[in-house]
């Protein structure tokens, strides 16, 4: 033995210690124990199936979670980010998208004195919404959504005249017979034609149609948007439906005010005007996006936690099933740990091949929850339309999160066990 | 290449220690090759586990190649057996479960770096004791013979300084355990270093050297030619 060999006994050894966990080592042994698995292909089913419910339950509840969060999202597009809606009536809201008792409570006069307390802080529109009223046109008739509202109607819904004029100021004052048509109902009474200038009877009213709306398309409720004909608020008051009272007034926030002080401001003003006293309930309603996403995930919630809750039940249970597995498999695999102690495995290398294999034995059974708790993400929203759930790369983060997870957690005392066993005794 | 000064083992069991070897003394020069026998119990095992490193002596140093090895730690002792000692033994110790070809390749697995013609090592070393047509078989589908000559190529693969083997015809008939001397003879021409445990005086003739143990201690040590 020369020199220069005992040199390189004394490097190897050094270089095995600082070897580590390198890279190529770790993913070589990662193989190799890939390989083990492949050869106990039923056995390593068994140590999976926990992994795989409890993985399948997180992607259903992820996939719920990540529904919700999409429909909070398109309803707040929807109603708009800065918006607030103040509705007459009181009582509790069943739901979001519950419907508001009617109510008569709400007057113009409020809508008054909010635009000239608070007008630099918010747009105001005021108004009616009125469903099925029937409007006619030549000899063609139709049932559709009237909209009497202010000429802030435009900025307070971001929903602008695409042709002709809006109503204006002048049209609100003299209560004028004008409306502006919702792309549906144009194409409904007058076709291909062009709407501006023609004559139209809502409720047998006659009105000049002054403009068109610009289409908005299929709600995120999934009704009809341009269903609708907008009039001047007096108009529809006084001359069509007869009434003293308003059912909405449209906020929208100015870029500089903060929502919530909004909310509060118009809160304490309409509790002053119409004589409330807490604990008292107030006669209207205020929503906003915020008060919307909370409905939203209330619901939600308990099906997320229970489901949650679940998913690592079976993650618990899946992982002790796991290590049970292995460490009843060890014994059989003495010989070879003996063997492997023999040709040059450290202690790490034993805890690695034995980690690796826990490890990608609940890898693939993420592999296989994720696959079979897609079904129900997928498959759920198609037959209720309901219930939101969509795919979210949180799934596949979370998945990869918990898997892994489960396999080092309870991989971990078999491999250490492993690792630890007396190389001679092994042998032997 | 093997230098024993003092070897003693004594095991501890239930608070009673048992000595197994009190005192051993020899060296092994390069290219040697040395049959270690005596009867059952005499300590021929925990010797040949002290010299693959696979267990530490109570007392005693230990030196090969010229390095000293009591003060090296599991991750050191572990480099040491890859490298320089490689291991035959009487139930061959194969995976059953991968390939003959992958079998000789496992001790690359700890090999640090790996080296990049270790296949062409490994199926070289198979055709060398005549396997080169079963290297995708599995070890199972092999006699015991082939299996033997399997693990063989296997210890030689890196290559190492000395062949420690633990009566490696210990389970074979007689015609198998010929073909695995003859192979035995062939690497000791081809210079390895061989240190062999086996209580068959038959066998022990292929050793030019026999080193008898008695209670755990060296009774003779012939050298023939």
């Amino acid at each position: 033995m020369s020199a220069a060999d005992i040199a390189l006994d004394v490097t190897t050894s050094r270089r095995h210690r600082a070897a580590g966990l390198r890279p190529v080592r770790l993913l070589r042994l990662a193989r190799h124990a890939a390989g083990a698995l492949w050869s106990q292909k039923a056995k390593a089913f068994l140590m999976m199936i926990g992994t795989a419910v409890g993985i399948m339950l997180l992607t259903a509840v992820v996939g719920l979670s990540a529904g919700v969060q999409n429909r909070i999202n398109q309803i707040t597009a929807f109603f708009g980010p800065r918006s607030i809606m103040v509705f007459a009536g009181g009582g509790h809201l069943h739901g979001a998208g519950g419907r508001a008792e009617a109510g008569t409570t709400l007057k113009l006069q409020d809508a008054q004195a909010i635009q000239s307390q608070y007008g630099y802080e918010a747009v105001v529109a005021p108004g009616i919404f009125s469903g099925d009223a029937n409007v006619k046109a030549g000899g063609v008739g139709t049932q559709t959504h009237i909209v009497s509202s202010t000429p802030d109607y435009s900025e307070a819904f971001d929903w602008y005249v695409q042709e002709g004029e809006p109503i204006d100021s002048d049209d609100e004052r003299s209560m004028a017979r004008v409306a502006v048509l919702g792309a549906t109902v144009a194409t409904n009474l007058f076709g291909a034609e062009d709407p501006i200038g023609k004559h139209l009877f809502i409720n047998n009213v006659p009105f000049v149609v002054k403009g068109l709306l610009t289409s908005k398309g299929t709600s995120a409720m999934g009704f009809d948007q341009d269903d609708r004909i907008w009039i001047p608020l007096s108009t529809g008051m006084n001359r069509v439906f007869h009434q003293d009272y308003i059912r909405f007034i449209r906020l929208k926030v100015r870029p500089d005010y903060q929502v919530a002080s909004v909310v509060d401001q118009i809160t304490q003003l309409l509790r002053q005007r119409h004589r409330i006293v807490p604990p008292e309930q107030d006669d209207f309603r205020i929503i906003t996006p915020d008060f919307i996403a909370q409905r939203v995930q209330s619901m939600a919630r308990t099906t997320e936690l229970v489901g949650g809750a679940l998913a690592l039940v079976a993650l618990l249970v899946g992982g002790v099933v796991l290590m049970n597995i292995l460490l009843l498999s060890l014994s059989e695999r003495v010989p070879e740990i003996g063997l492997k102690r023999a040709l040059g495995a450290r202690q790490r290398d034993i805890l690695v091949e034995f980690l690796s294999e826990s490890v990608l034995v609940s890898l693939f059974g993420m592999i296989l929850g994720v696959l079979l708790g897609l079904v129900p993400v997928l498959v759920i929203p198609r037959l209720f339309p309901m219930m939101p759930m969509a795919v979210s790369w949180k799934t596949f983060a979370y998945a990869a999160l918990f898997s892994t997870g489960v396999g080092l957690l309870f991989g971990v005392q078999p491999a250490r066990r492993a690792a630890k066993l007396n190389p001679v005794e092994a042998l032997r | 290449m093997i230098e024993l000064s003092n070897i003693v083992k004594t095991y501890l069991t239930g608070g009673v220690e048992t000595p197994v070897l009190h005192g051993i003394n020899f060296t092994v020069e390069e290219g040697e090759f040395v049959a270690l026998m005596g009867p059952s119990g005499t300590g021929k095992s925990t010797l040949m586990n002290i010299l693959g490193l696979l267990d530490r002596p109570t007392g005693g140093s230990y030196r090969l190649a010229g390095q000293d090895l009591t003060t090296l730690d599991d991750n050191g002792l572990s480099a040491i057996r890859n490298k320089r000692i490689g291991f035959v033994f009487q139930l061959f110790h194969l995976l059953p479960r991968v390939s003959v070809l992958q079998n000789v390749l496992l001790p690359f697995l700890y090999t640090e770096p790996y080296p990049p013609d270790a296949k062409e090592r490994a199926k070289s070393l198979l055709q060398s004791v005549g396997l080169g047509d079963r290297m995708s078989f599995k070890p199972n589908a092999l006699s015991g013979g082939q299996q033997q000559r399997v693990a063989i190529a296997r210890a030689l693969v890196n290559e190492p300084s000395i062949i420690l083997a633990d009566e490696p015809t210990g389970n074979l008939d007689s015609v198998a355990s010929g073909e695995i001397l003859e192979i035995f003879d062939r690497i000791h021409r081809e210079g390895r270093t061989i240190v062999m445990v086996t209580h068959e005086p038959d066998v022990a003739a292929h050793a030019q050297r026999v080193i008898t143990l008695k209670d755990g201690a060296v009774a003779t040590d012939e050298r023939r030619n």
